[in-house]
């Protein structure tokens, strides 16, 4: 049974985007198949993607997904 | 603006028109006026934002995921509304043993439609200020 505890998944989109040239948001849009909005959405927060475009960001910035996600909450004991 | 927020803008736009137009007339028509709701045909004109392009992504995860939601939303309302104007208003207006006017079944699909259309449109712009905060 999850607690009551808050769980949060934070993004470095916007660090990872500045480490590959400055890379703009409509740059990575293309490239991972979503529009601007969605990464304006994801750098702010406001949006958790679904693992299939999690790992096609990790993909696009050429790391693994945890360095692009991390996750703050529940673990399971 | 994304191509939903368009959509939605436009059918708000499409929906104030016939208010508009029906309520502007009925002093000068009375219930003949209800013929203004015909303006809600051009909502059918809102797929016209979706048009594919090559090489253009109109629509993502999280579009779709607005889009079902805000949907979903509008016609659950609808779906309580109908439900107690169907079964409470009618018998209250219109009595156990009455009958509903034809003209009022009409009427009624037209505010029905008004209805869906603008709890779904403002559903979405509700969601893409602010909401729409996960993938679920």
């Amino acid at each position: 049974m999850p607690s009551e505890k808050q769980e949060t998944l934070t993004n470095r989109i916007r660090r990872l985007r500045f480490d590959n040239g400055e890379m703009t948001q409509q740059a990575l849009a293309e490239r991972v198949g979503v529009t601007r909005q969605t990464i304006i959405a994801l750098e702010a927060g406001k949006y958790v993607p679904s693992l299939l475009l999690a790992f096609r960001l990790a993909a696009a910035f050429r790391v693994r997904v945890e360095e692009v996600f991390q996750y703050d909450g529940n673990s399971p004991s | 603006m994304s191509r939903m927020q368009k959509f939605a803008w436009f059918n708000l736009a499409v929906i104030a028109l016939a208010l508009l137009v029906v309520f502007s007339l009925v002093p000068l028509l009375g219930f003949k006026a209800m013929g203004g709701f015909g303006f809600l045909g051009l909502l059918g004109f809102g797929p016209a934002f979706f048009r594919t392009k090559p090489g253009q992504v109109l629509m993502d995860e999280r579009d779709l995921l607005i889009q079902a939601r805000s949907w979903v939303f509008a016609y659950a309302v609808f779906w309580v509304i109908f439900v107690l104007a169907a079964v409470v208003l009618s018998a209250l207006v219109y009595g156990q043993d009455g009958s509903v006017p034809v003209t009022i079944v009409q009427i009624s699909t037209f505010w029905a439609v008004t209805l869906v259309y603008a709890l779904a449109s403002i559903a979405i712009l509700v969601q893409y200020a602010g909401g729409a905060s996960d993938a679920k």
